[in-house]
């Protein structure tokens, strides 16, 4: 009886459904492909509905439908369950805490990039190369990349436990992290000689004024010998684009600093820089490195096209993607975080799975030896996102640290050398000018 | 074949309906609402997806999302996996040689067996299998990474395996065969005869019954019972538990499934006689004995014909059924129904609890991901009936004494009557 109703209406709905395709028609060219799929869903619905074991819960049936068919799509595209997104709002409407740890997707097991110093993950021992199991005893199985995120943030002084695998061990381990504001996403700066060091860990709301506060600074302390400024986006995984384009801006006079295109060639959007270079047009050196990405790739791709600033290092990650929330029934029904478009520098090259490919490769020395996740680029994510350029490969094998002599960070020595004219193709450089 | 049936008459059928019944499907409100959903979400990643996306495969991966969230063996199968999957249960196929289980998405070795193309290209328990064929396991059902790992013998499979204390995920190159698993390792320990099963499939039951006769012949007329070993005997056929279970008891139920609709319980009964002629059996069974073994394990408990020495099984107590989704459509593997013992204790979840307990000593040094139960595995199907714990003290190896295998040695003196029987027969009855 409860069999027969079901299975009733079950395709009752698969009609309806198709009708609303069908009348879509002149937007869907393959209507009838898409009615079959929908369709073929909701059989599947009605059979698990109908015959599985237990009676399942529609609205979670339905949930791991929407995330399995989102996750599929590209590293970063995942479906927020309604509770998942009212934590989202919350988070990044006030203020939120993290435990202090950059991760990376790595053969589908979410590992510990780098525990970044004086934040609760290095204070509790958390060490790179360790695998996350499991976050408050939740399995990250199929789990996005952002939705592990989103895990591990929450409120300042808020607990969360993480069980770990590490290498060498046999058993996993739990660690309990109390977060905290992780401080360290804080612009932070240094004189070198006669150089302006400033480090940009991520992009946050508070990017674009410590930059300018740097610089500010840096030009009272080195005064009028400062020869130039190192912005070093090594391992800046990104963030809020708009302070992507305000740091870019700050740099340059005119023009365009990326523009996004997504499947519409209307979606094209076009963020321009206005007047104004905060350094006073001195030669600037951008520090990049494999966990280089999104948003920093935008300004380190910027300053290379405008020839602003020479790229130094290694090529960058390649996530040249944007995400858009996309709240169903008004968010009641969670969320799609969905991939709609892809970056583009201001000379047309697209950021995805290429990434930037620095003027001058400089290696750290230590490449090889890191954690494999160090080496790992967008283009060995599952499931990526293709780029549409070709990948500009750089000719020129990486500058190496000399043998024998241990230099701490040879690729800002590296750097620094050459704003003081001491190393460096200075032909390619007056080319470039 | 007859669901794919039904599952066609259900399609038809619905679509008839569905005009008649459209202005009552009011009356399914939260289903209307859930398949709405669902469809606003497929309109929204066709038309705003940074690319145009297949419409077969964003389904695919719905449905597989919504399968595999109910518990672990439950998946879905597109054409081809389903395609590819009746070929191989029609005709022969061949593996790797590989007990994995699932781990935080990944796949993981328990061992490789011995003599097989997994042994032979040097896999290690502990080994995580990351990709089959460059294909990602993340979101994969286990039993869909076992069916990507099995094929035609012969034929060529890579898999990206991560190990422990390697660098970096390397790949392994191997040909599949035919898994023999050997099915009659039988020897005699004194005058008690020791049968290992190490699995359940065509030939398991007369390896058992060549076994007995063999042993029967070794050790003649004093034979003093039988010790049947199903440790790590993670399962196989149903049919092959219904006959093993029926050399050792000659009538009344061995098996029971029940489902969410009466009409679908089966009763499995015994058919045959008893092999061994009522001699004392002694079942080994610890976390490793799942499925079919754990069926032969709690049948000979409630028939009271065996005593159950070792550790609480695994319990995997679900059954899985292959439903068709229409032409061209794929099957769901769906848990449909639980399998109970002839007392009616679910095994799902809870497992065989022994009537003896007995540690082997080395269950605590082992990594306790090698050994999840069931009820660790995450999306588990949860447990009917409350958890008969046994309340008997478990016994560990002798401290400063070293024996290879103390289960086996502890059911040898059981059988000998060198340890008390007659706590144990009380223990059994407490259950």
């Amino acid at each position: 009886m409860k069999r027969l109703a079901f299975a009733a209406s079950g395709a009752a709905i698969g009609f309806v459904a198709g009708l609303a395709v069908l009348a879509r028609a002149d937007t869907a060219p393959n209507g009838e492909a898409a009615y079959h799929a929908l369709d073929r869903f909701g059989q599947a619905f009605s059979v698990v509905r109908a015959d599985y074991v237990e009676p399942p819960d529609d609205k979670l049936l339905v949930e791991s439908a929407l995330s399995g068919m989102i996750g599929s799509l590209d590293p970063h595209s995942s479906y927020f369950d309604p509770k998942t997104y009212a934590d989202m709002q919350v988070r990044t409407e006030g203020q939120y805490g993290g435990v202090g740890i950059v991760i990376a997707v790595e053969n589908n097991a979410v590992k510990v990039v780098s525990p970044i110093d004086d934040t609760p993950a290095s204070a509790a021992g958390v060490k790179s190369g360790d695998i996350i199991l499991a976050v408050d005893g939740k399995g990250l199985q199929g789990m996005s990349l952002d939705q592990v995120q989103l895990l591990l943030r929450g409120k300042s002084g808020s607990k969360v436990t993480l069980t770990l695998m590490r290498a060498g061990d046999d058993k996993s381990f739990e660690v309990k992290l109390t977060r905290a504001a992780i401080e360290v996403e804080a612009v932070k700066f240094h004189r070198e000689g006669d150089v302006g060091y400033i480090r940009i860990p991520a992009f946050n709301e508070h990017t674009d004024s410590g930059l300018q506060t740097a610089v500010r600074a840096l030009k009272k302390q080195i005064g009028p010998k400062l020869r130039g400024y190192v912005i070093d986006l090594r391992d800046d995984g990104g963030g809020v684009l708009d302070q992507a384009i305000a740091v870019s801006d700050d740099f340059l006079e005119s023009g365009e600093i990326v523009s996004t295109r997504g499947r519409d060639p209307s979606d094209t959007q076009r963020y321009d820089a206005k007047a104004g270079d905060i350094t006073d047009g001195k030669p600037v050196v951008v520090l990049i490195n494999r966990g280089t990405a999104s948003a920093s790739e935008i300004v380190a791709g910027a300053l290379q096209d405008h020839r602003r600033a020479r790229i130094v290092g290694m090529t960058s990650f390649g996530k040249g993607s944007v995400q858009t929330i996309i709240p169903l029934n008004g968010g009641d029904d969670g969320a799609l975080h969905l991939t709609t478009a892809r970056y583009y520098t201001p000379s047309g090259r697209s950021i995805q799975a290429t990434g930037i490919v620095p003027d001058i490769a400089v290696a750290q020395g230590n490449e090889t030896e890191t954690t494999p996740a160090e080496n790992y680029t967008e283009a060995d994510l599952p499931h990526h996102l293709l780029g549409e350029t070709a990948p500009t490969a750089n000719a020129a094998p990486p500058i190496r640290p000399p043998a024998g002599k241990k230099i701490d960070d040879f690729q800002l020595s590296y750097a620094v050398d050459l704003l003081d004219g001491k190393v460096g193709p200075k032909t390619v450089a007056e080319r470039k000018q | 074949m007859n669901k794919y049936g039904m599952a066609g008459v259900w399609a038809a059928a619905g679509f008839t309906a569905a005009l008649m019944l459209f202005p009552a499907a009011r009356g399914a409100d939260s289903v209307y609402r859930q398949l709405d959903l669902f469809h606003d979400a497929f309109e929204t990643v066709r038309k705003d997806y940074v690319h145009p996306v297949d419409d077969n495969e964003l389904v695919n991966s719905a449905i597989q999302g919504m399968v595999s969230s109910l518990d672990p063996h439950s998946s879905y199968m597109d054409a081809k996996q389903f395609a590819d999957m009746q070929i191989q249960t029609r005709g022969e196929f061949g593996g790797l040689g590989l007990e994995v289980t699932m781990e935080d998405g990944l796949v993981k070795v328990i061992t490789p067996i011995d003599d097989t193309p997994a042994a032979k290209a040097g896999l290690k328990t502990g080994d995580y299998v990351a990709a089959i064929d460059s294909t990602p396991i993340q979101g994969m059902a286990l039993d869909d990474a076992i069916n990507k790992m099995r094929g035609a013998p012969g034929t060529k499979v890579t898999l990206t395996i991560l190990r422990t204390g390697a660098k970096k995920p390397f790949d392994v190159a191997l040909t599949r065969a035919i898994i023999q698993v050997d099915t009659d390792k039988f020897r005699r320990e004194g005058d008690v005869g020791y049968i290992r099963l190490p699995g359940f499939n065509e030939q398991t039951t007369s390896g058992l019954e060549h076994a007995v006769q063999q042993l029967k012949k070794q050790i003649g007329p004093g034979i003093k019972g039988y010790i049947i070993d199903l440790r790590n005997n993670p399962g196989g056929l149903l049919d092959q538990a219904v006959t093993v279970s029926s050399d050792f008891i000659s009538s009344g139920e061995i098996v029971s499934t029940r489902g969410r609709h009466p009409e679908d319980n089966t009763p499995y009964y015994a058919k045959g006689h008893d092999i061994t002629d009522g001699k004392p059996v002694i079942v080994l069974i610890n976390g490793g004995t799942a499925s079919a073994s754990e069926i032969v394990a709690g049948a000979l408990q409630d028939h009271k014909r065996a005593t159950i020495v070792g550790m609480t099984s695994f319990g995997k107590g679900s059954v899985q059924t292959i439903i068709p989704l229409g032409e061209g459509g794929g099957a769901l593997r769906l848990t449909t129904a639980r399998y109970y013992t002839p007392s009616g204790h679910s095994i799902q979840a809870t497992g065989i609890v022994p009537d003896v307990q007995v540690a082997q000593g080395d269950e605590d040094t082992t990594p306790k991901i090698q050994r999840p139960s069931e009820a660790e595995l995450p999306g588990h199907l949860g447990v009917e009936n409350p958890n008969k714990k046994s309340s008997a003290p478990i016994i560990h190896p002798p401290a400063g004494k070293k024996i290879e295998d103390f289960q086996l040695s502890y059911a040898l003196d059981l059988m000998r009557g060198k340890t008390a029987l007659s706590s144990i027969a009380k223990g059994s009855e407490q259950n």
